[in-house]
């Protein structure tokens, strides 16, 4: 598999008391939009700056299209558009300076360089603003500059960090459709702890949990850990005649009907039928009882009830997760799903 | 190169932009014309140049140049730094040259402007005061000097932001540093590098020309002043080890008078403050390289 990025044991210790990866072993095919889960310091932040050769790792190693990560690996950086968390860029600058001083930095020449710190202000929506210091923008319109500036070198890999933290609707749905637009061209990394972004724009997804990686693979694989059961059903009516309902399906042997919430009904189907026959014929109560059918969820949170699930499973397995045997590079991470 | 000149540009800006730099630029000036003045009506020419060059070796501007030596790798700038630069496309060496570079352009800049056009006016001027006869390689070499005791103070300053990474930690430990320089040297008998000693053998070095060298340096001190310095470096060390001061003499020569080092070398003192400025650049360099941002 040609891979973007990989990672062999990787591990961050800081000052000899901090762990902040550890053991990670990590890859991204190359064209894949990823996802990197996981809660706050489980070391995503950590990882990005590994690879950006911002830290140095303490044990393992980290590769970039093959190249090597580490301080003065300018090739590694010359590949990766990177958008930090709250990006804390130099206020002084106006958005055009500071895009024009990056594109130096990375070498562009003057001719192609400033048409494209136009076109790429234009992109994210700030050609109003160019006139303005950084420090006078907005957190939304420093995280597009912020977006602009990953994209200045047109690089093959897009490594966003937390890229819709303390944003607006408005611009968290603009990022979100950026990410899918770019991923069509390019290998996109996000990491976040927003479920809901990662379900909409990633088809690969990696979950880190206090510094390991405890499941990497498709984002379906992931989904398919779950137990897909469940099924809300919304209706219409008074509660009476819901509670009524509830009551008439629990009657079908197997099935476990809760009312939750106004007008809204868990339904938990047993694994053994068969799940369409069942479904149907509760569908068939629904409309026998002359209440109207609102909305049909299934497996809704998903991506969230899976990721939880992760977590616990993870901290269920206490010791277990001590693993003293040399594991060969290819060898599947713990966590990953047989195959 | 590019990355080196976007840097080294965008750091010259926002030094020249910075109060500190500004009223640095002119409280140096306003120091510098009332040194000229006071000493416009008696002092020789030489000693009138080499008082110009007294604040830049010895005090008070080597504290500015040292905090602007710490700045650039310390505190909060740190992150900014990370997100900002480090992680594009540009080595870490590349980075930290040229805001040294940057630095040091601002150091000497800054240096010149304020003496240089001092100089030339105690040089050119018809004054009361008694004839000197001042070389311009004299006045080259000693602004070079100088130059280069500016060199090391930033390198120095540098290497300490690296390894202390607070910037006021490490301009509290480069004063420490500093202050007692003289005092170690002399101990040392390395007196040809101290600050102090190097302003007060700047009148020779101004009178020197190029060609004839030392055959052309003023006739040496008279034996009065060969005892007062052994004496001077007895009292010394006899304070230092704990005993009494020896009594003053009636009569002290002036600061410039001394003539302490008349085997003053110019080559030396350069070796002396230009290796240690690259080698606080080196290690400076190599700290940065191994640190975490």
């Amino acid at each position: 598999m040609d891979l973007a990025i990989r990672t062999e044991h990787l591990t961050k210790i800081f000052n000899n008391r901090n762990v902040a990866v550890n053991d990670m072993s990590l890859e991204v095919p190359r064209g894949a939009v990823f996802g990197l889960l996981g809660p706050n310091g489980a070391g995503k932040t950590t990882t990005f700056r590994i690879l950006l050769g911002l830290q140095r790792a303490t044990a393992g190693r980290a590769e970039v299209f093959g190249i090597p990560c580490g301080p003065n690996a300018v090739e590694v950086r010359r590949m990766i558009g990177y958008l930090p968390t709250h990006p804390q860029l130099p206020g002084h600058l106006r958005p055009i300076e500071y895009l024009d001083l990056l594109g130096q930095l990375c070498r562009i020449p003057k001719e192609i360089r400033k048409p494209r710190l136009v076109s790429l202000l234009r992109a994210v929506g700030l050609l109003g603003q160019t006139d303005q210091p950084i420090e006078t923008l907005s957190t939304g319109e420093t995280t597009r500059l912020g977006i602009a500036a990953s994209l200045v070198a047109d690089p093959p890999l897009l490594v966003w960090d937390e890229p819709t933290a303390g944003l607006d609707p408005a611009a968290r749905r603009f990022t979100l459709d950026l990410i899918r637009e770019l991923g069509k061209s390019r290998t996109v990394v996000v990491s976040t702890h927003i479920l809901s972004d990662i379900d909409q724009v990633c088809d690969h997804v990696g979950v880190m949990h206090e510094g390991r990686m405890i499941f990497s693979g498709p984002m379906q694989d992931m989904k398919r850990r779950l137990r897909r059961d469940d099924f809300l059903l919304e209706v219409g009516g008074q509660d009476r005649e819901v509670q009524r309902l509830a009551a008439q399906m629990n009657a079908v042997e197997g099935v476990d009907v809760q009312v939750r919430g106004t007008n809204t009904l868990l339904v938990r189907l047993p694994q053994e039928r068969s799940q369409a026959a069942l479904l149907a014929e509760l569908l068939k109560m629904v409309d026998a009882a002359g209440l109207p059918l609102a909305a049909i969820h299934s497996g809704l949170h998903e991506t969230e009830n899976a990721y939880l699930q992760l977590l616990q499973e993870d901290q269920s397995h206490g010791f277990q997760r001590f693993d003293l045997r040399p594991r060969r590079a290819d060898a599947p991470v713990p966590g990953d799903l047989p195959p | 190169m590019l990355p080196f000149l976007a840097i080294f540009r965008h750091d010259l800006r926002i030094l020249l932009k910075s109060w500190l730099v500004r009223i640095w630029f002119m409280a140096a000036a306003l120091l510098a014309l009332v040194l000229l003045m006071s000493s416009w009506a008696e002092v020789k020419t030489a000693p009138m140049i080499a008082s110009l060059m007294v604040p830049w070796l010895v005090f008070p501007w080597f504290v500015v140049v040292m905090v602007l030596g710490v700045n650039p790798i310390t505190g909060s700038r740190t992150e900014a730094l990370a997100d900002g630069f480090l992680s594009r496309p540009i080595a870490r060496h590349e980075y930290l040259l040229a805001v040294w570079a940057a630095r040091l352009a601002v150091v000497l800049g800054t240096y010149l402007i304020v003496t240089a056009p001092a100089v030339c006016v105690a040089m050119l001027a018809k004054r009361p005061a008694p004839a000197d006869h001042v070389t311009l390689y004299g006045v080259v070499a000693s602004m070079a000097v100088v130059a280069l005791v500016l060199a090391l103070q930033v390198s120095l300053a540098f290497l300490m932001g690296t390894l202390l990474r607070k910037a006021l930690l490490a301009v509290v430990v480069l004063l420490f540093l500093w202050y007692p320089v003289n005092a170690v040297l002399h101990t040392f008998r390395l007196e040809a590098f101290s600050p102090i000693t190097l302003s007060q053998t700047l009148p020779t070095l101004l009178r020197q020309s190029w060609r004839t060298g030392e055959a052309d340096l003023p006739a040496p001190g008279t034996e009065l002043e060969i005892e007062e310095l052994k004496r001077q470096a007895a009292t010394f060390l006899s304070v230092l080890s704990g005993g009494a001061a020896e009594e003053a003499p009636r009569r002290k020569p002036g600061f410039f008078e001394q003539n302490a080092l008349r085997e003053f070398s110019l080559t030396k003192v350069l070796l002396g403050y230009g290796v240690p400025a690259i080698a606080s650049l080196g290690l400076a360099l190599v700290a940065f390289w191994r640190r975490d941002l």
